[in-house]
């Protein structure tokens, strides 16, 4: 369960101030719950039979190593604590020279410790997300500020393909429907790779921009407001397997008569619409030159929908049974703001303000709020293994 | 004049090299050239094929059948299938594609259409696939040299648009369309007579044949009497508009 996927590994280091709010919290906690683990691993050592062949035992061999970090982190700590305890003596030496020697020591056992105990634990500690492997669907929507929203809608929507291209996803727009008086009313985004969906998560819920439009000659500031959607996007095989829907409960409709059809006629749009009718969800999709694709791409985001009703299920029943209060998902939160007058993005979450609006729009500092998300995320999860593990 | 959707002209914008290219483009389609011939190209299934004047243009309607017939055919052992009046190849390309076991022969009179089909048939990379010309309504067609009788399935979208409908259509069908694709004779149902009698035919057809055929809005009635005659059992597919579109017929 300790496993990490080798793209977190980097982020060991940016967790130097893992978090103020774990620094408050007796660092028993976390000490209990790393000897629990060691000990767990202790178990599962001591079951591997002689000759390590049983499919049991390639599974012990695999937890074993996946917790090797951790027990290598438990060993430094060990002894770190029983240097400290053979130098205890030596800081009440009658030498001057010693004392001093053996205090300085001290200190940088002392630093070690610390540094274990609110950095390196905590990181070992968060689970490996059940999501990495996924890829994306990026939903946006217009919403208040007509215009206005659809022109910062396109602009939010060329910062998540150049945000795209950097991480090295691949991207395609699945669907979009230009605005006649210019910019986007709503676009679906394809963003393929391992890790794409923990990494756009967080982008989900309204983004907020004020700022004077183009099209105001009075100069002054507008709110407007863009809703992004992200969900997890399966493998075609592996979203059979994970039977989010049956076919039967999904209605094809095709959408515009053809009159005689056939050869009588050349449409060139082949719109296609599905129902889902336990959950009420459609999705129409008319981008695709082929009813086939249109299809194709209609199921995609069904299955998309549905595998992040999945999700968000799963995280509240969690939280149900661990009964403790924990912030909403809710998708209408407000949850940045992109100020132009004063040149400034703010992330309501996490409370956390870029100077320098052009360069998350241009530039990287997406990735600044995405990977501060994603640690706020990690240190949220730790707590709660704490908290759960006090019972 | 055609007013154009914003989804044709996204279309366009794609397929256009240069902003001077999508305005000639633009211009094209406002005179009512097919859009599919100004891009080149037409997906059918998950195939791209290529389309260019004046080959019939894959519809929706066929890509929907063929592709129900696939999954009737997937899994079965190896087989032969024969196309009759293939135009660009789609609806034998595509079980070919679909179906691994299967191989085709295809035929239209049209020599741009066999050299079309051929062309997408390496597009796709499907070699178990050939085209050839040959004029199947004629007396002589059945003991053509490049045929391998007795084949497993039929399938043909033949032309079946009566001559006094045919005066009626859109100049985008009318003006760009090989009439020999889409006309049927005066009643529509010349080529369906004709492919009864190749199938009653000794040897032309294996014992457990299945025979697919596409048929205009209204003609599902007349072309299963016809296939019934020739001691067919049928079934009739609707498309997707709820059209009764393809006979299938076995014995």
């Amino acid at each position: 369960m300790l496993f990490f996927r080798p793209w977190i590994r980097p982020t060991l280091r940016s967790f130097s101030t893992f978090s103020a709010r774990l620094q408050q919290q007796d660092g028993s906690r976390i000490l209990r719950v790393v000897q629990r683990l060691i000990d767990e691993r202790e178990t599962t050592r001591s079951q591997i039979s002689q000759d390590m062949s049983t499919p049991e035992d390639i599974a012990r061999l695999r937890k074993l190593k996946e917790s090797e970090p951790l027990q290598e982190a438990w060993d430094e700590w060990t002894e770190a604590n029983k240097n400290l305890e053979d130098l205890k003596p030596l800081l009440s030496d009658p030498d001057p020279s010693m004392r001093s020697l053996a205090s300085e020591e001290y200190e940088s056992l002392d630093e070690t410790r610390n540094n274990l105990l609110q950095n390196t634990f905590p990181s070992l500690l968060v689970p490996p997300s059940t999501t990495a492997s996924l890829s994306a669907l990026v939903e946006l929507k217009s919403g208040a500020g007509g215009i206005e929203s659809s022109l910062f809608l396109a602009e939010l929507l060329r910062m998540y393909l150049r945000f795209a291209t950097n991480s090295s996803f691949k991207s395609t727009i699945v669907a979009e429907n230009e605005n006649d008086g210019g910019g986007t009313k709503d676009a679906i985004v394809e963003i393929k790779g391992e890790g794409a969906y923990d990494a756009f998560r967080w982008e989900s819920g309204v983004h907020r921009v004020q700022r004077v439009p183009a099209t105001d000659s009075a100069g002054r500031v507008h709110t407007s407001t863009v809703a992004v959607i992200v969900l997890p996007l399966l493998e075609e095989k592996d979203a059979e397997k994970e039977e989010l829907f049956s076919m039967s409960d999904v209605k094809i409709e095709v959408m515009r008569a053809r009159g005689a059809g056939g050869q009588h006629v050349n449409k060139t749009e082949s719109a296609v619409r599905l129902t889902h009718i336990p959950s009420g969800i459609t999705v129409s999709m008319q981008d695709e030159r082929s009813q086939h694709q249109n299809k194709r791409r209609a199921f995609q985001v069904l299955t998309a929908r549905l595998m992040d009703q999945k999700i968000t299920r799963e995280i509240a029943e969690r939280r149900a049974t661990r009964n403790n209060l924990v912030k909403s998902a809710d998708r209408s939160e407000k949850i940045r703001t992109y100020n132009y007058p004063q040149e400034r993005v703010t992330d309501h979450r996490i409370g956390m303000s870029l100077r320098n609006l052009t360069s998350v729009m241009e530039g990287d500092a997406l990735h600044d709020f995405i990977s501060a998300l994603k640690k706020d995320h990690e240190e949220t999860q730790v707590e709660d293994m704490l908290r759960e593990t006090e019972g | 004049m055609t007013l154009l959707s914003l989804l044709e002209k996204k279309w366009l914008r794609q397929a256009a090299s240069s902003p001077a290219h999508f305005q000639s483009l633009l211009r094209r389609r406002r005179k009512g050239e097919p859009l599919q011939y100004i891009i080149g190209t037409q997906p059918f299934g998950p195939l791209n094929l290529r389309v260019r004047p004046p080959i019939l243009i894959p519809r929706p309607e066929t890509e929907h059948w063929a592709i129900q017939l696939a999954d009737r055919i997937q899994n079965r052992p190896r087989r032969t299938l024969l196309d009759l009046g293939t135009g660009s190849g789609c609806i034998s390309l595509l079980l070919t594609h679909l179906c691994p076991a299967l191989s085709a022969h295809a035929v239209d009179v049209n020599p741009a259409a066999v050299e079309l089909a051929n062309e997408n048939a390496l597009l796709c990379s499907i070699d178990r696939f050939q085209a050839f010309q040959a004029d199947f309504l004629h007396q002589d067609f059945p003991s053509h040299p490049s045929l391998s009788p007795p084949y497993d399935i039929l399938v043909s979208n033949p032309p079946y648009i009566p001559l006094a409908e045919y005066l009626t259509l859109s100049d985008d069908v009318k003006k760009y369309e090989d009439p020999r694709a889409l006309l049927g004779g005066n009643s529509g149902l010349d080529f369906y007579h004709a492919i009864a009698r190749l199938a009653v035919r000794e040897r032309f057809l294996s014992p457990d044949a299945i025979i697919a055929l596409e048929v205009g809005h209204n003609q599902a009635d007349a072309v299963s009497a016809i296939l019934q005659s020739a001691k067919l059992r049928t079934d009739v597919w609707p498309d997707p508009w709820g059209i009764p579109r393809t006979i299938f017929a076995y014995r």
